[in-house]
């Protein structure tokens, strides 16, 4: 990464955690939304984007993640401390559900991974220990959103930088080298299943953070919304549209998306096409743009400074 | 009492579905050894490194290598144990450059390097087959002779004990396959065992200690490559007539 | 006994309901190797017709379908050139393009039927719907019976289709080998079109077939889908009998769990999961596959 780009994150880093200090609640609660999207986005694209192992049921690790906290709270646990185990907890889950689910190539893996959310919000909807459909509340005790926040964007951050620190580490290379040719990978000793395991370990327990951080701000959870189907969509809709594999490409997605969802919320009309949306943004990007806003920023750079140039003399290049 | 072979094949065989293509192969590879693979096409010579390297399952047969059995292991253990093949259709990882492709093979092979070690052993394997100066390319923008040297440079990154070469002069002019043919030697020198499937016999037949030859997935020929190639065996395999083969 | 029967009989009459489905998946994955993940749409577009037809034009639904059927089929070839089309070749095995692209479509769909039909619980009610018959001293609903009438037909319909016309040979030959069939002069882009239309065909079909025995949502599909993914991942995508077999396979399971333990209907996604995940994993070739290597069942991959 440049210094320009170093500095560059560093200031928005430094700006979002100093946020409270000068914006309201209203627009604080915004920027904690966009956090929350920029860690699910970010994680997911550690097995997605690095790997290239798309999967479409992350709602569970986030629910995971929620419930741990809310159940272990419920238990007297401080909050904070319910992180960690419901991380692990996730972690393990995620190896249960990897050591046979990797031996699936690719849209097969997917696949499965539809059918793995969708059992786990019915599990968590019918057993009744988790409160069963109706979700579960959080022990009354202090509130503190300003606590919630600091948390949450630091989340982001740390996220953001486990993502950058893997992308350019050996087991980022190896990841790179299962996306694009998994035979050719182990081949060359790459241990695929292995790191496909750590890769999906590491998004799926920062993905329970954000969970257990998401029950602690909102106080009450339920299967429907923290299972959600549709939040497994829109995890995967952010690196798609920001632009895939990248470090930028799910924080710019996260932030379409969240301000979409935004927009969605104000408009009546639209409210209900969230779904045309979605579905069409998917449709667009991958018909013209897979690589996302990051490729398509990529070929407009190329386009300006193909426009640029001084035109060459004949007979040159 | 002569050392034990590197690597040691008993009654290899693979099948697909209905047809058998490698059909009981007995061979052994002693180390340091250039052992040349040649037979016509369809003959079970890439089947058989296949199965040899653990990327098929051989369908019966024993493999030994350094000493230990080594099917049913999977691919990439293999490939640690200092096992690894080139791929006759060169498959290069497009999105990485020259550099990040060789520190594949030297991070996750046997030399299992890290850091400031796996960029001095990329460099020097880069040294070795040319390709110093590309670098920082895109794999997906080398010509078909570069290829084939990133898919040597590849393997060689993994610090193998034996390397197994397929068709990597196909394609190549008479220039660059005179500079392959330098380059195993220089590899054999380095200590690395290599066997080698070739059509290009004349150039097998200048490199290799000793040559095997298959046809429709058995061994018909073993042994110095004068007496190999003039075997009437092995032409009429080849050519289904009389025309004496010539080694050069 | 009862209880045997009474799987047996329930069995038969799903396996013709989910040969349906999964058909509509088998030949598109068959002819493009493409995973239409828009096939739950289809179906729930499929169910959402047929309920126009029967509530504002009183069409009878087994009558729809005949209607369904070719509505469905130019669908399927419309969705196919303008959209379908345009994904990058990816060789041999789906690629991850188009299982995103064809989930967006779906999204799509589920929009488009919330805006048309909105998002209330619907259900066809005609004069047979509540009325049942005795099959081998099994209750069994009129309509379950009249679906597996239907599903038969159109099956058989298809075999002879696939057997006997040129189309049909055509669709078999890209299917077992697209290269050899480029090199017959098979021209590839338009029987993948009839597939794809094919394909929705079923499902839309299918879908209608749904709507006479579930109510059903713009949401519903999904359990559906994962259902038709089990079935040709058991049976194989080859062939009309593989197919069938497979869902044969998965009707006998969920009515055995039905009949002889108290697993409830909502575990049926995770269990049609389970069964699915164990033959992705078990059976790469489907269960022709695992009968090919009976001695050996670890075979190669």
């Amino acid at each position: 990464m440049s210094r320009l780009g170093a500095a560059a994150a560093a200031a928005a880093a430094l700006a979002a955690l100093g946020a409270p200090l000068l914006l309201g609640r209203g627009t604080l609660n915004d920027l904690w939304n966009l956090a929350f999207a920029v860690i699910l986005a970010s994680s997911w694209n550690i097995l997605g984007g690095f790997a290239g192992q798309v999967s479409l049921g992350y709602s569970a690790f986030l629910g995971i993640g929620a419930y741990t906290t809310v159940l272990l709270s419920l238990r007297g646990l401080d909050p904070f401390a319910t992180l960690v185990p419901g991380a692990l907890l996730a972690a393990v889950f995620s190896v249960v559900v990897g050591l046979p689910g990797f031996r699936l190539r690719g849209p097969y893996f997917t696949i499965a991974t539809i059918g793995v959310g969708e059992a786990v919000r019915v599990a968590a909807s019918s057993v009744s220990f988790t409160g069963g459909s109706s979700g579960v509340r959080m022990p009354a005790g202090s509130f503190d959103f300003g606590r919630n926040y600091l948390a949450m964007v630091g989340l982001a951050i740390a996220a953001v930088a486990v993502a950058a620190l893997v992308r350019r580490s050996a087991f980022g290379r190896a990841l790179a080298a299962i996306r694009q040719d998994v035979d050719g990978a182990e081949a060359l000793g790459v241990d695929s299943t292995r790191y496909k395991l750590a890769a999906h370990a590491l998004s799926a327990a920062l993905v329970a953070l954000a969970g257990g951080l998401y029950a602690i701000n909102f106080q009450y959870i339920a299967p429907g919304a923290v299972f959600d189907f549709r939040l497994s969509l829109s995890i995967v809709l952010m690196p798609i549209v920001g632009g895939i594999g990248t470090i930028v490409g799910p924080l710019l997605g996260a932030l379409v998306v969240s301000t979409i969802q935004l927009k969605l919320l104000e408009l009546p009309a639209l409210r209900d096409s969230y779904l045309f949306i979605y579905g069409g943004l998917l449709i667009v990007v991958i018909l013209f743009e897979p690589k996302g806003l990051v490729g398509l920023a990529g070929r407009l750079l190329a386009a300006l400074r193909r426009a640029s140039a001084p035109p060459r003399t004949a007979g040159a290049g | 009492m002569p050392a034990e072979p590197l690597l040691s094949v008993r009654g290899l065989a693979k099948r697909f579905g209905g047809l058998l293509a490698v059909a009981g192969v007995d061979f052994d590879v002693a180390r340091g050894e250039v052992f040349g693979v040649i037979g016509p096409n369809g003959a079970g010579k890439t089947t058989l490194f296949g199965c040899l390297v653990g990327a098929l399952r051989p369908t019966a047969g024993e493999v030994r290598f350094a000493g230990e059995a080594i099917v049913g292991r999977p691919c990439h253990a293999i490939a640690r144990r200092g096992l690894v093949r080139t791929h006759q259709i060169v498959r290069p990882f497009r999105d990485m450059t020259v550099e990040e492709n060789v520190a594949i093979g030297a991070h996750f092979g046997r030399g299992a390097h890290r850091g400031a070690s796996a960029a001095r052993a990329v460099r020097a394997v880069l040294e070795r087959t040319g390709l110093a100066a590309r670098a920082g390319a895109l794999a997906g923008t080398l010509t078909i002779g570069e290829l084939k040297r990133l898919e040597i440079a590849r393997a060689l990154a993994t610090e193998p004990a034996a390397l197994c070469l397929d068709e990597v002069m196909g394609g190549l002019n008479p220039g660059e396959i005179a500079g392959a043919v330098a380059l195993i030697r220089a590899i054999r020198e380095g200590g690395v065992t290599v066997l080698m499937i070739e059509h290009h016999v004349h150039a097998v037949a200048a490199v290799s200690d000793r040559i095997m030859v298959l046809n429709f997935g058995r061994k018909i020929a073993e042994g110095a490559p004068a007496a190999v190639l003039s075997d009437p065996a092995v032409v009429e395999a080849y050519l289904g007539s009389e025309a004496p083969v010539e080694a050069a | 006994m009862t209880r045997l029967l009474t799987v047996a009989v329930n069995s038969l009459l799903a396996a013709g309901l989910y040969a349906e489905m999964a058909y509509g998946l088998a030949v598109i994955y068959g002819v493009m190797r493409i995973i239409n993940l828009a096939h739950a749409g289809i179906m729930m577009l499929g169910a959402y017709v047929t309920l126009t037809l029967f509530s504002r034009f009183g069409v009878d639904p087994f009558l729809a379908f005949f209607l369904v059927g070719p509505l469905f089929l130019a669908f399927g070839m419309a969705l196919y050139r303008t959209v379908v089309r345009r994904l990058p070749r990816g060789g041999g095995a789906p690629t991850m393009g188009s299982l995103l692209l064809l989930f967006g479509v779906w999204l799509v769909l589920q929009n488009f039927a919330y805006l048309v039909w909105s998002g209330d619980t619907q259900s066809i009610l005609t004069s047979y719907t509540m009325r049942s018959v005795s099959l081998l001293g099994v209750r069994v609903g009129v309509p379950s019976l009249l679906v597996f009438a239907a599903s038969g037909a159109s099956l058989l319909f298809l075999n002879l289709l696939l057997r006997t016309t040129y189309l049909g040979k055509a669709i078999r030959a890209v299917t077992q080998n697209r290269d050899a069939a480029l090199l017959a002069g098979i021209d590839a882009e338009m029987i993948s079109a009839v597939a794809f239309g094919l394909g929705c065909a079923f499902a839309g079909v299918a879908g209608g077939m749904l709507s006479t025995l579930y109510a059903f949502t713009p949401d519903f599909g999904r359990s559906f889908l994962l259902k038709s993914f089990c079935i040709i991942v058991l049976g194989g995508m080859e062939s009309v009998t593989g197919v069938a077999a497979g869902a044969l396979v998965l009707a006998v399971v969920e009515n055995t769990l039905a009949v002889y333990t108290s697993v409830p209907i909502s575990f049926q996604d995770a269990i049609t999961f389970a069964i699915l995940f164990a033959a992705l994993v078990a059976l790469p070739e489907g269960l022709s596959g695992l009968f090919a290597r009976a001695p050996r069942l670890r075979g190669a991959r």
